[in-house]
């Protein structure tokens, strides 16, 4: 049963329980207990499932570990303390894991020096970076807390010794679940939970999570289930104890008649007004590429106030790198540091008093979560401010701050069922012990990720597991375990077994960026999907310059300036953030209420006092966000929650026909090429599609009926037809790479040698087609798809949407216009391109054949 | 038709001669050991598609005397790997039924094949004339002496292929390239390796020493269900 904590304990409740060694070091550094603590020290003293949430620097790591800290110097102080783990600390970050050593290891001195004595309790750090010589102290004395990251968790249950270590531990904390619980490391993390469970059958989970919905979901993700009952969990919401101030600001009155220079400069401005008037300020940007872009313009229009004092901290940046910029933020040393995402987790960075977010945050979870790494300490005031670039940014974001306010948070999506992942444990599983098929089974059944998980998917993951997908001749080099039909049994299979496990799991893909050089220069990093499109003279655009195309060779991309022809091929940003559906919604629902009071003729003053009171903006900002709607609504037509409106328009080339379908990336992903699947099996040709978060469009050199391709698109069929129309795409080609590495069909350390990306890369589209020709439905493939449509894109969502199409609660309106409609004009400029691939192989090369003899002539011979 | 005609992905010379070039068996087993497990295919399907061959050709009713495969039939450097050794045999076997003699030229991957030729009885050479065609694997240049007495030149080697690009859709297709080279005519062979299409001439650095020059103005012929001429290189960029 997941139940809410109500109501808090009292300070003397908690005061009872405490060894006096404890408390007198807890009064001694506190005045009081902090809400959270209140509420959690109890039940994590009485072993009870527990998933506290609550903002930064709300005290919640020491609410999880005061209860451990009392348990373990009570024991060693009646010298009953034992040699094993008592408890294991998991965290997404190894930088974190670091704190939290000093963190444990500060009071346990402080306390030894209270009591006047030694008491021997042991704290480790076990990550991928610990050494051999580390590793084997820690086996001879092993440590009472153990602070590890998912996937060096999953390593240790498979060592023989360490496995002895963690029988029978007390408890197991979950730092930042909510960084875990929506991708892979997450699922992977839950299966890892449940095989420690095995081993210390009674042991106590504690999540730590920022802000999170839906809750109930995470505690279950938490805790799992016994057999087929959920476990127990409490869950402890003190989200909102931290006080928010939190502005969204236009840098400039009006955002239409400003020119792009005019809008830069107004932008750099307003950022260095807030930096001045503060004491250190974090940047949050959407892209590594515009953190240093940002960090760049600053330095260059205020070489005054930019020098040593500014700092860019990303994922792509070395670890070096990074851990200075930690330490001087901490050291007080940095006025500015600008991230892109690495800095959202809860590392110590010391004191920020505010937080800029450049653009839309994308989600209310994420807005909260960055603007809450200001005032760390409980009872400061995180002060965020959104500095919004476009009409659509600002009414985003302005919808965002309402949510915010008003306390309604995105919910988040935990993937299910992940068979890559999987066939990791049931490896780690094959490799720690003999066990009955069975008894596999319903082992990973109780991880919350796998309740569902069908046998018939399990079976064949034993069988690829045990390599019965290959002759009996070669089956040697494929099989990882044995399982004996007979006995049901399943075991580990070959010398280097272990090894082979310990050096390749893991869920995060190896990054696959290409390096662009000139000559021997390197110039920068590109996708290497960005790569794939392009050939011999194309021209684009990378850090401000333009380059001309010349050659690639593995993972380099050879080029040359270029400075007089314009790009031939649209860079778009592929690591952008997707906009919730949630929030999406919301901006839905103010459409229509706008729309309802342009329809009823309302004045413009009493349109603006709406806008004001419902969106919590000033009065630039409202005003702004009337012109935009009454543009809109004079020019064309408002498309809501309710209504999608398809707008017809044409340039020189093409026909575009423009969904404004307000739902959020992932949904358009599944709906754009859905509907572009519907209208181009009837056309057979190919079709050009775009996708933004506020709707998608098609375009082709021909007329199509728009209308028609989404209405015959019916909700129950959307399964197939969106594996179809995926089949040939590029992203699944990619995700098919993540999801061999994952399912150890490609491994990237081997025989001592590590592998690198260019070369997965090939391999992984030759074993597509190989894997293909076994079965179309091959398990690794089957959850590359499922990882697409899934995880990647949100097809339940857009199931939901075309159900509500189908029951006519959204209608459907068609429009022309000469020009795109102001609310189209963003998602033609930005939408991310693809193609529709209807034609066959075979046709698309007799069609490029017609062209090609069109243009040099039927004369010319080969001989 | 001047002495050649591409059949497929192969040549056939002097109405009684048929080259082939690169099929690099036991490309699967060297790509296992790097730690990518990828299932065998390869074989059977090289099978598959040289039936198709011999059958159009039994259709025409030409006899092919001589088969000379281009060089790199098997994949690995030096040692013979199992996979190689048992395919290879059952690859050369397959092309005796079909012919009555077998020529290898050595192409960079071939150092070890000693063994397997002696084993079937097959010539193994640097290069191969017949008439003043020269056959030659072309990883590297030979003598002087050897290009003046040639002209006509057929290489392997390259894998080329050809990415054909409209708007964002891309796709590779295997193909030959026709140019110069010092003023004798340089055929290149696509690969027979089916596991991939090959390297872009579009837009990939090439590694033959015969193809470190400019090559806009070289053929493309691309082979599918039939070969289709595409021009020029430069039409193509």
């Amino acid at each position: 049963m997941i139940t809410v904590k109500e109501n808090p304990n009292t300070a003397d409740e908690i005061i009872k329980l405490m060894n006096p060694l404890v408390k007198k070091w807890f009064f001694s550094r506190f005045n009081e207990f902090s809400l959270p603590q209140k509420f959690g020290i109890m039940d994590v003293h009485s072993r009870n499932n527990v998933l506290i949430s609550a903002p930064t620097g709300a005290t919640k790591t020491l609410t999880a570990f005061l209860s451990v800290l009392n348990e373990l110097v009570d024991s060693a102080e009646k010298g009953i303390l034992q040699d094993k783990v008592y408890c294991v600390y998991i965290s997404p970050l190894k930088a974190l894991n670091y704190d939290i050593e000093v963190n444990l290891k500060q009071p346990l001195k402080e306390i030894e020096e209270i009591a006047g004595k030694k008491l021997g309790i042991r704290v480790a750090v076990r990550t991928g970076d610990t050494t051999a010589s580390e590793k084997s102290k820690m086996l001879k004395k092993p440590p009472h807390i153990l602070i590890t990251t998912p996937e060096s968790l999953a390593i240790v249950l498979s060592a023989v010794k360490f496995r002895e270590l963690l029988t029978n531990a007390d408890w197991c904390i979950i730092d930042e679940i909510h960084a875990l619980a929506e991708n892979k490391r997450g699922v992977h993390l839950s299966l890892s939970l449940e095989r420690l469970q095995r081993l210390s059958e009674h042991i106590c989970r504690v999540g730590l999570s920022a802000t999170i919905s839906p809750l109930e979901e995470v505690a279950k993700f938490l805790v799992g289930y016994d057999n087929e009952k959920l476990r127990p969990c409490k869950i402890i919401n003190v989200q909102f104890i931290k006080k928010m101030d939190l502005k969204v600001l236009s840098p400039v009155p009006d955002l239409i008649n400003t020119t792009q220079d005019e809008m830069h400069y107004q932008m750099y401005s307003l950022i260095d007004k807030l930096i001045q008037d503060h004491k250190t300020t974090l940047i949050f940007t959407n892209t590594r590429a515009a953190t240093e872009r940002v960090v760049d313009h600053l330095k260059e229009k205020f070489p005054k106030n930019y020098a040593e004092n500014i700092g860019a901290h990303h994922g792509s940046l070395s670890k070096t790198h990074r851990h200075k910029i930690e330490k001087k933020l901490r050291d007080g040393e940095l006025k500015v540091v600008v991230s892109s995402t690495s800095l959202e987790l809860g590392i110590d960075i010391g004191y920020i008093d505010l937080v800029i977010l450049l653009g839309s945050p994308k989600s209310v979870a994420r807005a909260l979560q960055r603007c809450g790494r200001s005032g760390h300490k409980l009872h400061d005031i995180s002060k965020g401010r959104i500095i919004v670039l476009d009409r659509d940014d600002l009414v985003e974001c302005a919808v965002l701050l309402k949510s915010a306010i008003e306390e309604k948070i995105d919910r988040i999506h935990i993937p299910e069922n992940c068979l890559d992942v999987l066939v990791q444990h049931m490896y780690g599983i094959a490799i720690s012990e003999k066990i009955h098929i069975n008894e596999m089974f319903s082992l990973i059944k109780k991880s919350y990720c796998y309740h569902n998980l069908e046998r018939i998917d399990f079976n064949e993951l034993v069988d690829y597991l045990a390599g019965k997908y290959i002759s009996l001749e070669d089956r040697h080099i494929y099989a990882k375990i044995w399982h004996d039909e007979e006995t049901g049994m399943i075991g580990r299979r070959g010398k280097l077994a272990r090894v082979m496990y310990m050096t390749n799991i893991g869920t995060i893909p190896d990054e696959t960026f290409i390096i662009v050089k000139v000559g021997d220069q390197t110039i920068g990093k590109i996708d290497e999907a960005f790569l794939e499109k392009m050939h011999r003279g194309d021209v684009f655009v990378l850090g401000g310059s333009t380059y001309e195309f010349l050659y690639s060779k593995g993972t380099v991309a050879y080029v040359r300036a270029s400075s007089n022809r314009p790009p031939t091929i649209p860079s778009w940003v592929s690591e952008s953030l997707p906009l919730s559906f949630d929030l999406a919604v919301e901006i839905g629902k103010f459409r229509r209420y706008m729309e309802e009071r342009f329809l009823k003729k309302e004045s413009k003053q009493n349109i603006i006092k709406f806008i004001n009171e419902y969106l919590y903006v000033d009065d630039y900002a409202a005003n702004s966000i009337f012109s935009y709607f009454q543009q809109q609504y004079y020019y064309a037509e408002i498309p809501s929650v309710k209504k999608i409106v398809i707008e017809n328009y044409s340039d020189e080339t093409r026909k575009y026909y423009i969904f404004h379908s307000l739902y959020g990336r992932r949904v358009n992903d599944v709906l754009s090429r859905a509907v572009a699947f519907a209208i181009s099996r009837s056309q057979h040709h190919d079709v050009e599609i775009g996708i933004s978060d506020n709707g998608f469009f098609i375009a082709s050199e021909k007329g199509l009926n728009a209308v028609k391709g989404l209405r015959i698109l019916k909700s129950e069929k959307i399964d197939l037809v969106m594996k179809m129309a995926i089949e040939k795409t590029e992203v699944l080609k990619r995700r098919f790479r993540h999801c061999a590495t994952r399912a150890l069909m490609i491994l990237r350390n081997y025989q001592g040698k590590r592998m690198r990306v260019g070369r997965q890369q090939v391999s992984s589209m030759i074993l597509i087609s190989a894997v293909k020709r076994i079965s179309n439905d091959f398990s690794i493939l089957k959850e590359a798809r499922r990882e697409v449509l899934n995880d990647l894109m949100d097809i339940e969502k857009a199931k939901m949407v075309l159900k509500d199409i189908e029951d006519k609660k959204i209608k459907i309106k068609q429009i022309v216009t000469r020009i795109p409609s102001p609310f189209a004009l963003n998602l033609v400029m930005q939408g991310r391109m693809d193609v529709m691939r209807m034609e066959d192989k075979m046709e698309f090369l007799r069609r490029m054949h017609q062209m090609i003899l069109a243009k040099i002539g039927q004369n010319h011979k080969l001989e | 038709m001047k002495g050649y005609e591409i059949i497929d992905l192969g040549i056939l010379v002097e109405k009684n001669t048929i080259i082939f070039s690169d099929f690099h068996i036991g490309y699967e087993e060297a790509l296992n050991k790097k730690g990518i497990l990828l299932p065998k295919f390869q074989f059977k399907e090289i099978i598959t598609r040289l039936n198709k061959i011999f059958t159009e050709l039994k259709k025409r009713k030409i006899k092919i005397e001589k088969i000379v495969i281009n060089g790199d039939l098997k994949h690995e450097f030096g040692k013979i790997s199992e996979q190689e050794w048992r395919e290879t045999l059952r690859l050369l076997d397959f092309l005796l039924k079909h012919c009555k003699e077998i020529i290898f030229v050595k192409g960079n991957h071939d150092t070890v094949l000693g063994p397997i030729a002696e084993k079937r009885k097959v010539n193994i050479v640097d290069y191969f004339m017949i008439n003043d065609i020269l056959i030659i694997h072309g990883h590297k240049i030979p003598e002087k002496k050897i290009i003046e007495k040639c002209r006509t030149i057929i290489i392997g080697h390259e894998h080329p292929a050809v990415s054909l690009r409209d708007d964002a859709r891309s796709e590779k297709f295997k193909c030959f390239l026709k140019g110069k080279f010092k003023n004798k005519k340089l055929i290149v062979m696509p690969s027979f390796c089916l596991a991939a299409e090959g390297t872009d001439v579009l837009s990939e650095n090439l590694l033959s020493p015969f193809l470190k020059q400019d090559i806009s103005n070289f053929d493309v012929a691309i082979v599918a269900d039939k070969v289709y001429n595409f021009g020029k290189i430069k039409n193509l960029y």
